[in-house]
């Protein structure tokens, strides 16, 4: 019995073990499920939610609050820029990278200052801003999609690299190893952790909290717009809500994670297993045929009751 | 007693929070229709008293009775029913109501249907302003906001929120404080006005001459009992400064260094903000210098402008010669300050993190050290908690595994660690026991002999007595005492708090 409970306290255990009890289920239900091939177009679709995650995660972590809903229509404005920035031009995927990923970031920005300067709560700050965004998509793009993928970004993504590999999960790859070396082996990710554990301390030992504190919207921003990118390479051409349906997985990714609501304890590599699992389980759900609005259901249910697990921890006090 | 009751009789009142014990013999005797002061030094239980009179702290044992009647007082609303009223030191207003709708804030008045007679809920309140005509300034009315009135304005408003009840005992702690000196006179004459009219008062004050200036009597308490109860006329200040030190005998005294031999270090000249007015001193190297006085009289002020948390509004600092003006924490930390705070849940702790996290990040900012080398900063911060005899599992572990003195010693290593000028130390041993106290003192004083200057604030004069060769006396945002040498013992202190002259 206590070995249960120290599972059950532990996210990342906890997650590795819905991932796997999701791969049997699967295969169980429709033989084939776990196979190799299957399994690395699995994770290409986690990987595209792991990169918008890995920006909620930040936000998150550094506590007050901390929430970025404006992810999804940044993803959908990453991807309409990266898409007429590139016209199906290969010479243009680096520009299209840079102008989708400069443009999230500044986004980010004024979701950060309106957080910590005006003293917006996140969750207004960041749904004003989706509103503002959508609607800057649909009045610049007059409702009309425009843009395609390049056909060397669309082969990175969907195409095996090498040992059958897409190139964009050795992009995840990077993007875990860097976010594990930021958060634990630099003083800004110690920053992360501190104001999100306690501001008022982490101010009174000398840390900039409001200036870090935009940083991580200004990056969440930044991983927004280049999940963008990879959408477009995944789907070839952009759609102006073609973002929307990453908005809540980022955020259930996270919490599965073992990332606290609370800020100032989680970890990226929580979040890396939380993205399989989740797409994990919506795999599991279509092979069972559930469409789409039952799947935001399950999707719901799964945030709150893992809101009631987590919640029901002793709260962390000194 | 003759013919009617007392208005309050108290009698072996006991109170324990944990392992501290507030109170173990608390009495109180208040006649119908007498002020009553009630005195003693920082921590004696009369706080304590108060709440468990006013039902918002429940008593272990004791008898109280109200007019001759035993009343079990278990909540704040069953010692209103009782006839008494609070005035609350921290003010207990709402910013965004009015005046009128603080005062009568749950005791509206109601019209016809039960709904809140608004025109004679202002007509009433503003018929009590006009007991401070004169005195509280033209913007105060009934209809002005919380929010926008001055700090005196706001402790009147709090003073007539508790007339407004029309109680028959009320307790004012610390009801001057935010007042100038003609608001005090008004005050008084009200306070004497109700004893006219048969209202009892239980008055806490940090001032002796206002004390000798309105009360009838005086109950002293001393370590959570009553050591006396005297009538004004019969006694003196002396007396009663004696009465709240009582036989004391010193602790270990630093060594005979020679007091403030080193040069100076920090100049503090004419800094003022919030209730802190004038302020000037000077600390030299080495020095342990005490912020004493009762609490709350703007020695935790001084500590947040030295360290910019709450900026100073006036006057200048000089470190080493050098101006320093701190807007935030982080300037203060490049220029050398560094402050360890008594509560380290708000202002210290980083909750569910590490030790080495919790301790390593004022040098980490201070050094600048963007990259972090684990192992090597692992070594270095064993090496330190070891010499300062700290007990953990590891330096991973989270800070919440040690107890409260281990705790506070994780918070003095991350101050140690980054190298301070200056060290404030504000309430530093507030609930830490005795061992980790005494490795404490001994980490501040070798801490001061390698030059750095400490500041320390203590809501214990025993503290201040054993570290320190010179003590600065707060009272009502000023410096009123600087004792040192022979003046500097527990009476000096005890009458220096409460602005008597040394």
């Amino acid at each position: 019995m206590d070995r249960v409970t120290a599972i059950l306290k532990d996210p990342l255990l906890l997650a590795a073990l819905a991932v796997l009890a999701l791969l049997g289920l699967g295969e169980l239900l429709s033989p084939g499920f776990a196979r190799g091939d299957q399994i690395v177009r699995l994770l290409t679709v986690a990987a595209i939610l792991g990169i918008v995650a890995a920006g909620q995660n930040l936000v998150i972590l550094g506590g007050r609050e901390g929430i970025d809903l404006s992810v999804g229509a940044v993803i959908s404005l990453g991807a309409v820029i990266a898409g007429n920035v590139m016209s199906g031009d290969d010479a243009m995927i680096l520009p299209a990278l840079l102008a989708a990923g400069g443009v999230g970031f500044l986004v980010g920005i004024v979701n950060g200052l309106g957080v910590t300067v005006v003293r917006i709560p996140p969750l207004v700050m960041t749904l004003g801003m989706m509103g503002v965004v959508q609607g800057a998509l649909v009045v610049l793009s007059r409702g009309v999609p425009s843009g395609n993928a390049a056909p060397a970004l669309m082969a990175f993504v969907n195409q095996p690299l090498v040992a059958g590999i897409p190139g964009i999960l050795f992009v995840w790859a990077a993007i875990a190893v860097l976010m594990a070396f930021v958060l634990r082996r630099t003083l800004f990710g110690w920053s992360v952790y501190a104001i999100g554990a306690n501001e008022r301390a982490a101010v009174l030992t000398g840390l900039p909290a409001g200036r870090i504190r935009t940083i991580l919207y200004g990056l969440s921003g930044l991983f927004a717009g280049i999940t963008g990118v990879c959408v477009i390479g995944y789907t070839g051409n952009s759609f102006i809500s073609v973002g929307d349906q990453y908005v809540l997985p980022s955020v259930i990714a996270v919490v599965i994670g073992g990332t606290s609501l609370a800020g100032g304890s989680g970890s990226y590599t929580g979040t890396i297993l939380g993205a399989i699992a989740l797409v994990l389980l919506q795999s599991v759900l279509t092979t069972l045929q559930m469409e789409f609005w039952s799947r935001q259901v399950i999707f719901g249910a799964t945030l709150l009751l893992l809101m009631l697990l987590y919640g029901r921890q002793a709260r962390l006090r000194v | 007693m003759p013919d009617a009751p007392d208005a309050l009789t108290a009698t072996g009142v006991t109170k324990r929070f944990g392992a501290v014990v507030a109170l173990s013999d608390a009495r109180l005797r208040v006649g119908r229709g007498e002020v009553h002061a009630l005195l003693g030094a920082n921590g004696c239980g009369k706080s304590t008293l108060c709440k468990i009179i006013a039902g918002t702290v429940a008593r272990d044992s004791g008898d109280i009775r109200v007019d001759g009647e035993a009343r079990p007082l278990a909540s704040p609303r069953a010692a209103e029913a009782a006839g008494i009223a609070i005035f609350y030191q921290e003010l207990s207003l709402v910013p965004q109501l009015t005046v009128a709708e603080n005062i009568h804030l749950g005791h509206e008045p109601r019209g016809a249907g039960g709904f809140v007679d608004r025109t004679a809920r202002d007509e009433s309140t503003d018929h009590l302003i006009g007991r401070f005509a004169g005195v509280a300034g033209d913007t105060f009315s009934a209809k002005t906001r919380v929010a926008d009135l001055s700090p005196d304005q706001r402790q009147i408003t709090e003073i007539l929120k508790v007339l407004a009840r029309r109680p028959r005992l009320i307790i004012f702690d610390e009801a001057t404080a935010a007042l100038d000196r003609r608001q005090v006179d008004v005050f008084f004459s009200i306070v004497r006005d109700l004893r006219a009219e048969g209202v009892s008062s239980i008055f806490i004050s940090h001032r002796l001459d206002e004390v000798f200036a309105v009360a009838d009597r005086i109950t002293v308490m001393r370590n959570g009992e009553t050591v006396g109860d005297f009538a004004v006329a019969e006694t003196d200040p002396e007396a009663i400064v004696r009465e709240m030190v009582g036989d004391v005998r010193l602790g270990p005294r630093p060594g005979k260094r020679p007091a403030a031999g080193g040069e100076p270090r920090l100049v503090v000249d004419g800094v003022g903000g919030g209730r802190l007015k004038d302020v000037r001193f000077t600390a030299r190297k080495g020095e342990i210098l005490g912020l004493g006085g009762l609490q709350g009289q703007g020695q935790k002020r001084l500590l947040a402008g030295l360290f910019g948390a709450e900026p100073f509004t006036s006057g200048a600092v000089l470190l080493d010669g050098a101006p320093v003006a701190p807007r935030r924490p982080a300037d203060a930390i490049r220029a050398g300050f560094g402050l360890v705070s008594g509560d380290r849940g708000r202002d210290a702790a980083f909750p569910g993190r590490s030790i080495l996290e919790n301790a390593a990040m004022a040098s980490l900012v201070r050094e600048k050290a963007h990259l972090i080398l684990a192992r090597r900063l692992s070594a270095r911060f064993d090496r330190m908690l070891a010499g300062l005899k700290t007990r953990y599992a590891g330096l991973g572990a989270p800070i919440g595994s040690l107890s409260g003195g281990n705790q506070q010693k994780i918070f003095i290593a991350r101050w140690l660690a980054a190298r301070p000028l200056v060290l404030l130390l504000d309430d530093p041993t507030k609930g830490i026991d005795l061992g980790a106290k005494a490795d404490f003192f001994a980490i501040i004083r070798a801490l001061a002999e390698t030059g750095t200057t400490v500041l320390i604030y203590s809501s214990e004069d025993a503290d201040l007595l054993s570290l320190c060769q010179r003590v600065l006396v707060f009272n009502g945002g000023r410096i009123t005492a600087d004792l040192s040498g022979p003046a500097l013992d527990a009476v000096g202190l005890t009458r220096a708090a409460y602005g008597e002259a040394a």
